[in-house]
């Protein structure tokens, strides 16, 4: 009898963690702050610019959509990015990087890594999902070309057609059922 | 070859048969006397027939009874009987005649009446009875020979009757029944039932006597009762019990009793029974009326009452519940109906179930489908909450003015210390609660799960209500809110409170602006967060309208410097005055009416497009209708579809032209245009489309589950899979998404 109980009891104690994923103080003030951004997002229509929790059991995950904007090189093409906030959100900046494949001077072509500054050193807590989605969208078609991740395509950058042909082998288009 | 020996035994039993023949006399003297005897006793046994003139030879009873000693001790009686049977059957012939005449000319008058004649089949007992007297052997001959006669005669009767016969019997049975409750009439004689009794017609007979008296009561009781609900019927039912039928019923199932009391005992079984069925008649008949008793109560008391009783004797509660559950589904819960009936029937089935089932199992039961409804109904709410505030339009109130005015009660739980605790009925189902007193208000409340939804509704009812109110008097609005805060407590009312000193807060700041500087204007200033949402409108008021807007909201500013005004320029009245080449025009319009003849002051003609523009985003409906006003004033013309022109010289109507059509001259006052909960909904619905747009933007195609598991994530989320699902299907009506294999997707 006590065999059975006390095996039952450690697994669904030990589960527990698991799924709730970050550590348990603050995680309540970040899933409201998490909440609260997702809110604003939803109600703000900025064009092209979309993000959503990957699922309902965990709000630390994101997927969002970035549509090219007008007038650059990237129109009419959408990205895919993964966004994954860290447990001590917002004093750390999430971390993100492109699902679909981008060929652009500040993102790594295989690994989606983006080399924007408020992602890394100038990032501050008054930024939100939001702020970085619409800065990611400016970088696509304003790149830094000063500190590139990919230096063929910084060098490509002047030429817009030899660009555009690297940009669209690399490209895949978004696939809905894919997630 | 007949041996000796055979021969010896053949003779010894001659000897002994004759010698018991003879009975020991001397010769064959024996013999003799046994022969007289026998043609004696063949004679007084013979039938007659009672149609021949000549009437039957008398013999001396005696002689009789000597010679039936005598064939008694030959031990021939046995064989004497075995004559008598066989002469009866040689001679039943005379009686199948009489019958088959008889019944041929019944059968005649059935043909050519509708009603059965019951005076043939009379005669024919009569006579069938004379037969019987006639044929019967003396009751001294002993019960052997009587019962064997009865025996042969009822059997031939009852062989030759035609089955038409049965029909005339009933009839007969309904005309003594008739007789007496009647006048008594001559030609049924009283004694038809010794003559039934004679024929062993009441056993043979005895269910279709009874069906007789089952019918009389029944025909009598719909007679009586069938829609006369005022007053209680069962009292005058069982006087008539009494008095007709119980008298009757001494003839058919008392006779032979010799006492009052004897009687009475041999009536019991059948009289219950009778008693039982004028009861079961009734009930029945109450249970198919009672949806009109109940649209007729209160003036159905009676029925009810008669009801309550007839239920006790005769347990029908699942035939009642059956009945007015499928009345209802058949005449009250469809669409056709008002909810205000509905609603006005669902309390008066509660006051009539109450009188009849004060438990309330009844009642429970019967209301459930109709408070399913209800709920599903979109105004139900609107009309309980307008009965609440005793809204004048709505004619007679739910609620009965007399009954006190109390706070909801709230489903509680048993308190089985409570000596007058009785456990529930037993066919209570087991959803069953018993609500023992609540009042009729708490009764219609807890048709929905939370009272929420009614404070919502009577915010938005409220705040119509205040903003159709000019003179400034708002006791009414404030003695009701006094009521419902009895009823639902002070907590939930507050922001009607809100509204309320919203009201006289405005006057009260106008006042002191209008000291500082007077102003046409007299705005109702509402605190945004405690109302509903009022329909919102971006029109902008143009030249002088402006101005008095602006200066108002200056001085506003001066008094009161942490706030601001919002103007919701489209309500609200404004009162006018033109002044025209040749003619003054007061009128009293809506703002947006004032608005476009302010700009006509700025040029005479106007197209449509061109006053939109000044004004705001307005629909084009509601501006020709502005302008429609305006011309029916004769103050505008179109002279070019939707070109206006100002008339600064009015035009009489000339001959040629048509008369000026008559509109509904003032405009049929809208209420203000206060949203509805439903429409708070849809707006709400609004906010979650964001969001399943936001998922299936980024994750792709989603199941319906998957949608409404994610929408967790908008705040305030209430809805129902159900409800998702038909928002579901509207949006992909209007192509917003599609779906397929079970998985919606943004249509692009």
């Amino acid at each position: 009898m006590e065999q059975v109980t006390s095996s039952l009891a450690p697994p669904r104690a030990s589960t527990k963690p698991a799924t709730s994923g970050p550590s348990s103080e603050g995680a309540g003030s970040v899933t409201k702050r998490l909440s609260n951004e997702l809110m604003t997002l939803m109600m703000s229509s900025s064009p092209g610019i979309s993000a959503f929790p990957k699922s309902d059991a965990n709000l630390f995950e994101w997927i969002g959509t970035i549509e090219g904007p007008a007038g650059t090189i990237y129109a009419g093409l959408a990205f895919r990015i993964a966004i994954s906030f860290p447990p001590n959100y917002p004093y750390v900046a999430p971390s993100i990087k492109f699902d679909t494949p981008c060929y652009h001077p500040n993102v790594d072509i295989t690994s989606g890594a983006i080399c924007l500054d408020i992602l890394q050193d100038k990032w501050s807590a008054v930024y939100s999902v939001q702020t970085i989605l619409i800065s990611l969208q400016s970088l696509l078609g304003e790149p830094n070309n000063q500190s590139p991740l990919n230096a063929d395509a910084a060098g490509l950058w002047k030429s817009p057609d030899a660009f555009k042909d690297q940009l669209m082998k690399h490209y895949r288009p978004l696939n809905d059922d894919s997630a | 070859m007949a041996t000796n020996a055979l021969r010896a035994q053949v003779a010894a039993k001659w000897q002994e048969s004759f010698g018991r023949l003879n009975h020991g006399e001397p010769g064959i003297s024996g013999l003799i006397a046994l022969s007289e005897a026998w043609n004696l006793a063949t004679d007084v046994l013979r039938p007659y027939n009672i149609n021949s003139m000549s009437p039957p030879p008398v013999y001396s009873m005696d002689k009789v009874r000597a010679a039936f000693e005598l064939i008694n001790t030959c031990r021939r009686l046995p064989v004497l009987l075995e004559a008598f049977v066989d002469d009866l059957h040689k001679h039943q012939s005379w009686i199948t005649d009489d019958v088959k005449e008889h019944m041929a000319q019944y059968e005649d008058t059935l043909r050519f009446q509708e009603t059965s004649d019951p005076d043939i089949i009379q005669k024919l007992v009569y006579r069938l009875a004379e037969w019987y007297k006639a044929w019967a052997p003396m009751p001294e001959l002993g019960h052997i020979v009587t019962s064997t006669y009865i025996l042969t005669f009822q059997t031939h009767i009852f062989s030759i009757l035609p089955p038409s016969f049965a029909k005339g019997i009933k009839s007969l049975v309904a005309a003594t029944l008739e007789h007496t409750s009647s006048e008594p009439s001559s030609h049924l004689h009283p004694s038809i039932w010794p003559a039934f009794e004679t024929l062993g017609l009441i056993e043979r007979y005895e269910n279709l006597i009874a069906s007789v008296g089952y019918e009389h009561i029944e025909s009598y009781v719909l007679d009586t009762c069938t829609e006369k609900w005022d007053e209680p019927m069962l009292g005058d039912l069982r006087d008539w019990m009494a008095d007709r039928i119980v008298p009757w019923m001494i003839m058919p199932y008392a006779r032979g009793a010799t006492s009052a009391d004897e009687a009475r005992s041999m009536m019991q079984g059948v009289g219950s029974r009778f008693d039982f069925h004028m009861h079961k008649t009734l009930c029945d008949l109450r249970t198919k009326e009672i949806f009109d008793i109940i649209v007729d109560h209160p003036d159905s008391a009676g029925a009810l009452q008669d009801l309550k009783e007839c239920l006790q004797r005769v347990d029908q509660r699942a035939e009642l519940v059956q009945s007015l559950r499928s009345a209802n589904q058949r005449r009250l819960l469809h669409p056709g109906a008002d909810t205000k009936d509905i609603l006005a029937q669902y309390v008066s089935t509660i006051r009539c179930l109450r009188v009849i089932d004060p438990p309330g199992v009844l009642l429970f039961k019967v209301a459930d489908p109709i408070r399913k409804y209800l709920r599903d109904r979109p105004d139900t709410i609107r009309c309980i909450v307008a009965s609440l505030v005793g809204d004048e339009e709505s004619g007679d109130s739910l609620v009965d003015d007399n009954e006190p005015i109390q706070p909801l009660q709230q489903p509680e739980v048993e308190d089985y210390t409570d000596p007058e605790w009785n456990p529930e009925p037993v066919d209570a189902g087991p959803e069953f609660r018993a609500n023992k007193t609540s009042d009729i208000i708490s009764t219609l409340v807890s048709i929905y799960d939370s009272k929420d939804l009614f404070i919502k509704e009577l915010q938005v009812l409220l705040a119509q209500r205040l903003l159709i109110i000019k003179d400034g008097n708002y006791d009414k609005e404030r003695r009701n809110i006094e009521i419902l805060k009895i009823r639902f407590g002070e907590a939930a009312l507050q922001v009607c409170e809100v509204m309320l000193r919203d009201m006289t807060d405005s006057r009260r700041i106008d006042q002191h602006v209008q000291s500082q500087k007077t102003s046409c204007v007299h705005p109702t200033i509402i605190s945004q967060h405690f109302w509903p949402t009022l329909e919102s409108s971006d029109i902008s008021m143009p030249g002088q309208l402006k101005e008095l807007q602006e200066n108002y909201a200056k001085e506003f500013s001066t008094f009161k410097p942490d706030k601001r005004l919002r103007w919701l320029s489209h309500l609200g009245r404004v009162h006018l005055e033109l002044e025209l080449e040749d003619r003054k025009v007061e009128a009293d319009v809506t703002p947006l009416e004032a608005a476009f003849i302010e700009l006509f002051s700025e040029k005479d003609v106007w197209t449509l497009d061109e006053l939109i523009s000044r004004v705001g985003p307005i629909n084009r409906n509601m501006a020709s209708k502005a302008l429609a006003t305006w011309v029916d004033m004769g103050v505008l013309k179109e002279d070019e579809e939707n070109i206006f022109r100002l008339l600064e010289i009015a035009e009489e109507p000339t001959s040629g032209s048509q008369a000026p059509i008559i509109r509904t001259a003032p405009p049929v006052e809208e209420l203000p245009p206060v949203m509805s909960v439903q429409q708070q909904q849809a707006e709400q619905m609004k906010v979650y489309w964001k969001f399943i747009e936001g998922m299936l933007t980024n994750l792709g195609s989603l199941s319906l589950d998957r949608i409404q598991t994610m929408l967790k994530f908008a705040p305030g989320y209430d809805r129902t899979i159900d409800q998702l699902g038909s928002f579901m299907e509207g949006a992909k009506r209007e192509g917003l998404v599609t779906f397929k294999d079970g998985m919606w997707k943004l249509g692009r």
